[in-house]
């Protein structure tokens, strides 16, 4: 007996009551991957939307110089809020409900090793982001910046509770990313089926799996840190205030240990669904897969090599600088190998440009644009100059928007079918598209050139000095293009579920093992399995005169 | 072993836990490194290894009872699975009201968490220890009930042998602080 | 960092200028090979599958080992510039002016000559200055691109900075770690003179100003006093004032120095400069105008 899930609500049908198995209470009770992979993809894009909305805040009140729309102490919660909610609370569950719904499906398993522990790391991630927005109406949000410095952070400069909300529900999220990261791990290592090794498993999963152990190793210097805090406010102890032997630097150096390796944790799973996307629609196979997933590999290690250079300004000392400088010229090498690899996927392939697919390929270029700028903060004397400015705002964004957003979208376009059973529409998504494409260079690139000129980050306002005002404007009318695109997005969403055009099993003829059942899924995921003999099993079944196991792959 | 599930995931939040008590020693140990004459009691003036090491030996102990509680498992003799379980519970115990009477004592002293950074980093330390130990009674509790009721009817748990697992890091991570905190005020 | 006016800056520019040149040679590559593809090999009607290529294991060294060699070159002239920008300082240097940052300004003061002022920096060109950074509370950073590169100022840890420039000017920065309310106006001005004119600015920094002995000013030098002005402003709680009357601009930047903005500030700091720590004294306008003059005649 097979219960689809109820994502395509069909005309005049009644709502379901909340006990039958169809009903909202099966959602909260689930422990079905899928349920949560899509609970977990809600809660993001509710995140997102907020997120999206204190941008917009923020980019009226720096429209102009001199502006008054935002006051100081407002602006400050807004910036925090935003910079904490994108990243704890929409892109890495975003890529955590990816890893969810897919890691089962692609590896021919039924659900995710630790069900039960799944749903709870879905609740309290879901549990931490709402005490953290429950600040704002219980004494003030946050507001020291998403990586909060001590002393700063402490209460002798922070006296609202904001701090406290904000540590207590990313220890939430924390622990609930932890708990993920361990699922996901013995579910790759343990429920694949029989034939599908570690290498032929798709480079979604590998980079999930690499993705896991980072969050394993780099959740708890957070952790450490944020108790630390807490405790210093709390209980008035001594851990970060200079003035009875603390050290604020401590804060920094545990922060940042966490700090570097979550930027690698949010944007692995990305590359990974690139990895997925572009073979497809350029009908070819990733060009490399062995050095796609290797260096990944590599990356994850040396993700915890380069943390400090985010201290470049605070005066460690030239060796300990240069040597974190190396390491952060290192990990470009494995980081750039796969936009060859990309590139080399499409090269010589029929490239069918999907909604999806305009995503991927843009992302090559969003990314390496990002990718560079990061390269020369690698660069100890430009980093002394443009660290904490507008570049390294464009920078970030350049990489976690035009990077990991761009990929998920890409994402989204390519497994909505297989979630709901219906396709995007391709009209809309077009749209979405370029209106994201223009808004978001349009917002970030001119910031680039703030930052070179002197604009210091996280400043409510600005003086008018010349340029900066025209500049900064541009930046916001980019931002809300993006908020318009944004709009589209949902509007395709919406009408899509409605009434777009009914998927099947396998809409882009693509050969992972998720393509070898109903769309969406039935409950127990799989009522047969092709064969794994190779990366490609679809291709292998609808090539038997030419399947990938002949190649050796 | 690495391909059941439950013991793996144990492992994976053990090495997950041993950052997260790294770090917290390393605060520790940095902030004593760096302490200065007249800043209030440290661990040479207010530890007492002797006192200290006394009830840790009854936490020491708790992983030989739970060992033997494996192996009554693994001979399916539920009698000693239930005693061995029982002590290893009993043990545990025994170590945390050892610690809150430790912690009573420098309290009255005034070495609180607030005192100074001697007393900041010691009661997290040793406090986040504690709360992990008092996890696994939790869990090992559990697992006696369940036995108390029947259950384990096969010579092997993964359960069991994860939380035996969990149980050992724990009282490693005692062997570290114990040695780091206490044991160097001996030499 | 477009129109550096040190030694330090200058080489800074220039390795971010070749940086930003390999940048776009690499970004047009990618790009270009990324349109190429996308146009080249676009999906045809009626076409079948393309050859299913796997990988090539050479290219993946090539394209491996290119970047790193790339990267070897920067990271040696990145040592050598981290030497060029930022030299030692040989120990037992006494700094020429020691800043140090408060929640929401900077405290200026040269030990060797003793003068103490705030937010704005007067330094001799064709000298090469040690700057002590600190702070009195919270991580700040001391940031005038124009002269080279930022240095984090945090509580309990002294940091150094070599200023010097052969360009007189005024040159701008801004304090560029989040400090809290008014980090946005926490900003910095360093005025560089020739020798013999900051020899005079210093004289100057150094007597007492003249003030009438009647009128407004007059007045304003009692209230000053009596209102206790004088307490915070002289114990480093907030800026000094004894010369502020020659500073072009008030509360770290935030307002040009006139006496009509001294006046709007006096009136209320907190509708200037919300968060600062300066409270409303609820001034009356007669006590503001007195003040006003004082504070403007304190050249």
């Amino acid at each position: 007996m097979t219960y689809p899930i109820p994502l395509v609500p069909e005309t005049s049908k009644p709502l379901p009551s909340l006990l039958e198995p169809e009903g909202l209470l099966s959602w909260v009770a689930s422990v079905d991957h899928k349920q949560i992979g899509l609970m977990y993809l809600l809660a993001s894009l509710a995140f997102f939307l907020v997120g999206g909305l204190e941008a917009l805040l923020m980019r009226i009140q720096l429209g102009t110089p001199n502006n008054t729309f935002l006051s100081p102490a407002a602006y400050n919660q807004i910036f925090t809020m935003h910079g904490t909610t994108m990243i704890f609370l929409v892109v890495v569950p975003m890529l955590v409900g990816f890893a969810t719904y897919l890691v089962p499906l692609m590896i021919g398993a039924r659900d995710m090793a630790f069900p039960r522990l799944n749903a709870f790391s879905f609740w309290i991630f879901l549990f931490g982001g709402l005490l953290l927005y429950y600040s704002f109406i219980a004494g003030g949000a946050p507001d020291t910046g998403w990586f909060s410095y001590a002393p700063l952070s402490e209460r002798a400069y922070s006296t609202s509770t904001g701090l406290d909300y904000w540590a207590l529900g990313l220890l939430g999220v924390g622990v609930g990313t932890v708990a993920g990261g361990i699922n996901l791990i013995v579910t790759i290592l343990t429920r694949r089926i029989p034939g599908m090794n570690l290498r032929r498993v798709p480079l979604f999963v590998w980079m999930v799996l690499v993705n896991a152990f980072i969050i394993l190793f780099a959740l708890p210097p957070l952790n450490a840190a944020l108790v630390m805090l807490l405790i210093d406010r709390l209980l008035n102890a001594h851990f970060f205030t200079p003035a009875s032997g603390g050290s604020p630097l401590m804060w920094q150096h545990y922060f940042w240990a966490f700090g570097h390796p979550e930027v690698y944790i949010m944007i692995l799973p990305a590359w990974g669904m690139i990895s997925e996307v572009i073979p497809v629609f350029s009908r070819k196979p990733i060009f490399g897969y062995e050095f796609v997933a290797g260096s990944s590999v590599a990356i994850g290690f040396l993700s915890f090599a380069v943390y400090a250079h985010h201290m470049f300004t605070v005066g460690l000392g030239h060796p300990f600088d240069f040597a974190f400088s190396a390491a952060s010229m290192l990990i470009a090498v494995p980081t750039g190998i796969k936009i060859f690899n990309w590139i080399a996927t499409m090269w010589g392939g029929r490239i069918r440009f999907t909604t999806s697919m305009l995503f991927a390929a843009s992302f090559l270029i969003m990314f390496t644009i990002g990718g560079i700028t990061g390269v020369t903060f690698a660069i100890v004397p430009i980093d002394w100059q443009l660290t904490d400015s507008y570049y390294v705002v464009a920078h970030f964004h350049y990489v976690l928007f035009g990077g990991t957003l761009f990929a998920v979208f890409a994402g989204i376009y390519y497994w909505f079918p297989k979630m709901t059973g219906r396709l995007l529409s391709e009209k809309w998504g077009k749209w979405h598209f370029w209106l994201t494409l223009i808004g978001f260079n349009l917002t970030f690139f001119v910031q680039h050139i703030l930052g070179i000129i002197g604009m210091a980050r996280r400043a409510y306002t600005y003086p008018d000095l010349p340029g900066w005002g025209t500049m900064n404007m541009i930046s916001t009318v980019g931002a809300f293009v993006m908020g318009l695109s944004v709009l589209v997005f949902i509007w395709n969403i919406i009408v899509s579920l409605r009434r777009g055009q009914p998927a099947g099993d396998n809409p882009w003829q693509a050969w992972t093992l998720e393509w070898a059942t109903t769309s969406p899924p039935p409950v127990h995921n799989f009522d047969r399995l092709p064969p794994v003999r190779s990366r490609r099993p679809l291709w292998d079944l609808a090539h038997p005169e030419n399947p990938d196991w002949k190649h050796g792959k | 072993m690495l391909t059941e599930k439950n013991k793996l995931g144990v492992i994976l939040f053990i090495g997950s836990e041993t950052i997260f008590f790294t770090l917290l020693l390393l605060a520790y140990l940095y902030f004593q490194a760096g302490a200065t004459a007249g800043s209030g009691p440290t661990a040479a003036s207010s530890l007492n290894p002797l006192t200290t090491g006394l009830f840790s030996l009854f936490l020491f102990a708790s992983s030989y009872t739970i060992w033997r509680a494996d192996k009554s498992l693994a001979r399916q003799s539920r009698r000693g699975l239930l005693l061995w379980l029982l002590a290893t519970i009993v043990l545990g115990v025994i170590f945390l009201v050892g610690q809150g009477l430790e912690w009573r004592h420098l309290i009255a002293e005034s070495t609180t968490i607030s005192r100074n950074l001697f007393g900041t980093t010691f009661f997290t330390l040793t406090g986040f220890h504690g709360f992990h130990v008092l996890v696994g009674l939790v869990a090992l509790a559990i697992v006696l009930g369940l036995a108390w009721l029947g259950d384990f009817n096969s010579p092997k748990s993964s359960a069991i042998e994860s939380i035996s697992l969990y149980w050992h890091f724990v009282d490693v991570v005692w062997v570290v602080i114990f040695a780091v905190v206490y044991l160097r005020l001996l030499l | 960092m477009f129109n550096p006016v040190s030694s330090q800056a200058q080489s800074i520019t220039n390795l971010f200028n070749l940086t930003m040149l390999i940048a776009a040679v690499i970004l047009l590559l990618v790009t270009g090979l990324v349109l190429y593809v996308s146009f080249r090999y676009r999906a045809r009607p009626g076409e079948g599958e393309p050859r299913q290529i796997f990988g090539h294991r050479n290219l993946e060294i090539a394209w491996t080992a290119a970047p790193a060699m790339l990267l070897a070159v920067l990271a040696g002239l990145t040592l050598h510039t981290m030497r060029l920008s930022d030299p030692s300082i040989p120990s037992q240097t006494q700094p020429d002016v020691v800043i140090v940052g408060h929640q929401w300004w900077w405290e200026v003061r040269y030990p060797k000559s003793g003068v103490v002022t705030a937010n704005e920096i007067h330094l001799p060109v064709g000298q090469k200055l040690l700057a002590q950074i600190e702070s009195a509370d919270v991580i700040h950073s001391f940031w005038v691109p124009q002269l080279g590169r930022k240095m984090d100022a945090i509580p309990g840890h002294s940091n150094h900075l070599w200023l010097q420039t052969d360009q007189p000017g005024i040159y701008l920065g801004t304090c560029a770690e989040y400090c809290g309310t008014e980090h946005a106006w926490m900003r910095i001005r360093v005025i560089a003179q020739p020798p013999g004119d900051f020899e005079a600015w210093q004289q100057a920094q150094l007597q007492s100003p003249q003030i009438p002995s009647e009128g407004d000013a007059a007045k304003g030098a009692q209230i000053f006093q009596e209102k206790t002005c004088v307490v915070c402003h002289t114990n480093g709680i907030g800026p000094d004032l004894t010369h502020v009357g020659s500073r072009d601009t008030l509360a770290a930047g935030v307002l040009e120095n006139t006496p009509t903005n001294m006046t709007k500030w006096l009136k209320n700091p907190q509708t200037v400069k919300p968060g600062s720590n300066m409270p409303n004294f609820n001034l009356s306008d007669a006590e503001i105008q007195a003040l006003t003059a004082y504070l403007e005649a304190s050249k």
